[in-house]
């Protein structure tokens, strides 16, 4: 029985999470994104700096009509979001947080495969994009759907390369396990390799400056074309759980996770102080750079992060074997 | 019969019911998605028989680029609203080859593996997978490689011929 | 090493938007700083219309309705003239047609429009944008007083004109 309440407790704190921080991300888009553009954001909701924006936008979403168009593959179409948010869902399940108060790794389930675990949930979740680009049927959609296809063969392949080398150098594929064994000078030895994961990774979540897929100024929004309300609304969250899972994997691989002072008390903290930070990192990216051309955006997967990754793999190798 | 043997053939059930519907339906997308089901599936009965590591390779490479990759080529070739494939003289050919195959596969996994029990101990972790695939398996693995490699090449000259004429 | 560079100053540039205020006008709750002779409404002094009509002429949009009568007033001596006076009836403008040209207020030879610098009065029937003689006249109070010259302009030419000719009676 104590078996059962566990996992309910875990699952019931995972969903929190997953519902609470992509929130607390896009918040912070919002404001931050203002701020660089030299305007404020929402400012009425909630009444302090329009804290509860998304809960009203939360809101509004619920009320509208939920349409299918008539070309459209209905199944496909209906089932896009889910498959689009769910895998995020499963992704935070095998995330740790650290050490909380001495009482233990504050994790959903540490997995001995956790960095495959997530990976390869995330390369799941964006099979939902795919899924609406081509359940739309919808110009626009579907050639959407065409470039999130091609941008996801592109740049699966240097994500997981780079996340290859820090499991090397940890010599175990459990997040738990990397993130313990993380040694401060790997931020230099691992350097290219975060640049590289976090790069695939703005890519892999169709992030400006890569969202080609989705420019609204060419393709009004690529496979999202067609949703309003609540499958629009799951979308966006999808895209925010992403940015969290993106932030929360290169925090533990790349910036040693629960790594700081008193970690042992407070190491959750640490890491969630970092899981922010490099969230910030990608509104940054977002608000500083141009969106990149559809060749760009290929043409940098393979003629350049794929090469950085294969040297520092071969760099982690003899630094490793060494 | 345990959970885990319940849970095992619902994965299984699912996996072979959607392959079927891949094979049937008529529109070739609903295939390829439903493709993603029985792989899926399949995952999960891989890591009911405690092979993670396979499980999710299998979830990573196969359902996260090789059937984007199908999706992508479908995408390429002409759409029709409902294709219906083509019915050539090589259908009974290659139905009879399917099945032996089946069969021939079945009888090997079941003569080599009859009677095996997997309690207790984790034989798919990562750690066992590549000690025995850097000690007992060594070559077969370089050769797998060096193939790899031979068809890597092989693409990229294919790819390049049309340009340079 | 120009590869780089542009990448970095993406970032210093955001950054240093983020570390400076925003310039957002927070209008509700701030009202606007409006520069002066801002165009927001137009204003109608009634006392000064004399109904000639040349705003209603030159309006390109066509959005000024005039309408008078003639009163005749009777003549103060004996033996006089009667003399006759222009009455506005009507005097609409309608918001919804109206361009914000201002060509009414440059043409009108008695400076009886002005504008004011008032722009909240949008309604929720359209019909309503049009404002009537007692609604223009009422804009007037919200008239602000004309701008000071700036410094070394030559002065108005009434003023100079009216100067000249209390100089002229002075030395008489």
């Amino acid at each position: 029985m104590a078996e059962v309440i566990d996992a309910l407790l875990r699952c019931v704190a995972v969903v929190a999470v997953f519902m609470v921080f992509p929130l607390v991300v896009g918040q912070m888009e919002h404001k931050a994104m203002a701020h660089m553009q030299s305007r404020v954001g929402p400012m009425k909701a909630g009444g302090f700096h329009g804290w509860a924006q998304l809960v009203a936008d939360g809101v509004k979403f619920v009320q509208k009509e939920s349409i299918v168009p008539t070309a459209a593959d209905r199944k496909v179409f209906e089932l896009a979001p889910a498959v689009a948010l769910v895998p995020y869902l499963l992704a935070m399940l095998a995330i740790p947080l650290g050490p909380f108060f001495g009482q233990g790794n504050l994790i959903g389930q540490d997995l001995d495969l956790g960095l495959f675990f997530v990976l390869a949930a995330m390369s799941v979740g964006v099979l939902g994009t795919l899924m609406g680009g081509l359940g739309s049927g919808n110009k626009y959609s579907y050639i959407g759907g065409m470039r999130v296809a091609a941008q996801l063969m592109s740049y699966e392949l240097p994500m997981v390369l780079a996340a290859a080398s820090v499991a090397m150098a940890a010599g175990t594929l459990s997040l738990v396990g990397i993130a313990n064994e993380w040694e401060p000078w790997w931020l230099v030895a691992q350097l290219p390799g975060m640049v590289v994961f976090f790069v695939a990774g703005l890519a892999e979540l169709q992030r400006p400056p890569f969202d080609a897929p989705l420019a609204d100024a060419e393709l009004v929004m690529g496979p999202l074309t067609e949703y309003g309300g609540m499958r629009f609304a799951m979308f966006l969250l999808a895209e925010y759980a992403g940015i969290v899972v993106l932030a929360a994997l290169t925090t533990v691989l790349y910036l040693g996770g629960w790594a700081g002072p008193f970690s042992d008390d407070i190491g959750w903290l640490w890491t969630l102080v970092k899981v922010m930070a490099v969230s910030f990192l990608v509104i940054w990216a977002r608000v500083a750079y141009p969106r990149l051309r559809e060749d760009q955006v290929n043409s940098l997967a393979w003629k350049v992060l794929v090469p950085v990754a294969l040297a520092q793999i071969t760099l982690t190798t003899v630094l490793v074997v060494a | 019969m345990s959970a885990t043997e319940i849970v095992f053939l619902l994965f299984a059930a699912l996996a072979v019911g959607s392959a079927l519907l891949a094979m049937t339906t008529k529109q070739l997308v609903h295939s390829a998605l439903w493709l993603v089901a029985t792989l899926g599936a399949v995952a999960g009965c891989f890591v009911l028989m405690t092979a993670e590591f396979v499980a999710w390779v299998q979830v990573l490479v196969y359902v996260g680029s090789v059937v984007v990759l199908v999706i992508f080529a479908l995408m390429l070739t002409r759409q029709q609203s409902t294709i219906s494939a083509e019915v050539t003289g090589n259908r009974w050919t290659a139905a009879v080859l399917g099945l032996v195959a089946a069969v021939g596969l079945g009888a090997t996994v079941i003569s080599g593996f009859h009677g095996e029990r997997i309690e207790g101990h984790r034989i798919g972790s990562a750690k066992s997978i590549g000690d025995a695939l850097f000690s007992d398996w060594v070559l077969p693995f370089e050769i797998l490689s060096g193939v790899l490699l031979a068809a890597l090449i092989g693409a990229i000259v294919i790819s390049r011929s049309g340009t340079e004429r | 090493m120009t590869y780089g560079k542009g990448l970095l100053q993406g970032l210093a540039v955001t950054w240093r938007n983020l570390t400076r205020r925003s310039v957002t006008a927070h209008y509700p709750d701030v009202q606007p700083d409006l520069p002066p002779r801002s165009r927001g409404v137009i204003a109608l002094q009634e006392e000064n219309c004399t109904s000639c009509m040349l705003c209603a002429r030159e309006c390109p949009s066509w959005c000024i309705t005039i309408d008078s009568h003639k009163e005749t007033i009777p003549a103060t001596t004996e033996g006089g003239r009667d003399r006759s006076q222009n009455v506005l009836d009507t005097f609409d403008i309608d918001y919804s047609l109206c361009m914000y040209c201002s060509i009414c207020i440059e043409v009108c030879p008695f400076d009886a429009l002005h504008w004011s610098p008032e722009f909240a009065y949008a309604e929720g029937d359209i019909v309503d944008l049009t404002h009537d003689m007692n609604r223009l006249r009422e804009w007037m109070w919200t008239v602000p007083a004309p701008q000071a010259l700036d410094p070394g302009a030559e002065p108005a030419k009434e003023l100079s004109a009216w100067q000249a000719k209390q100089a002229a009676e002075d030395a008489e």
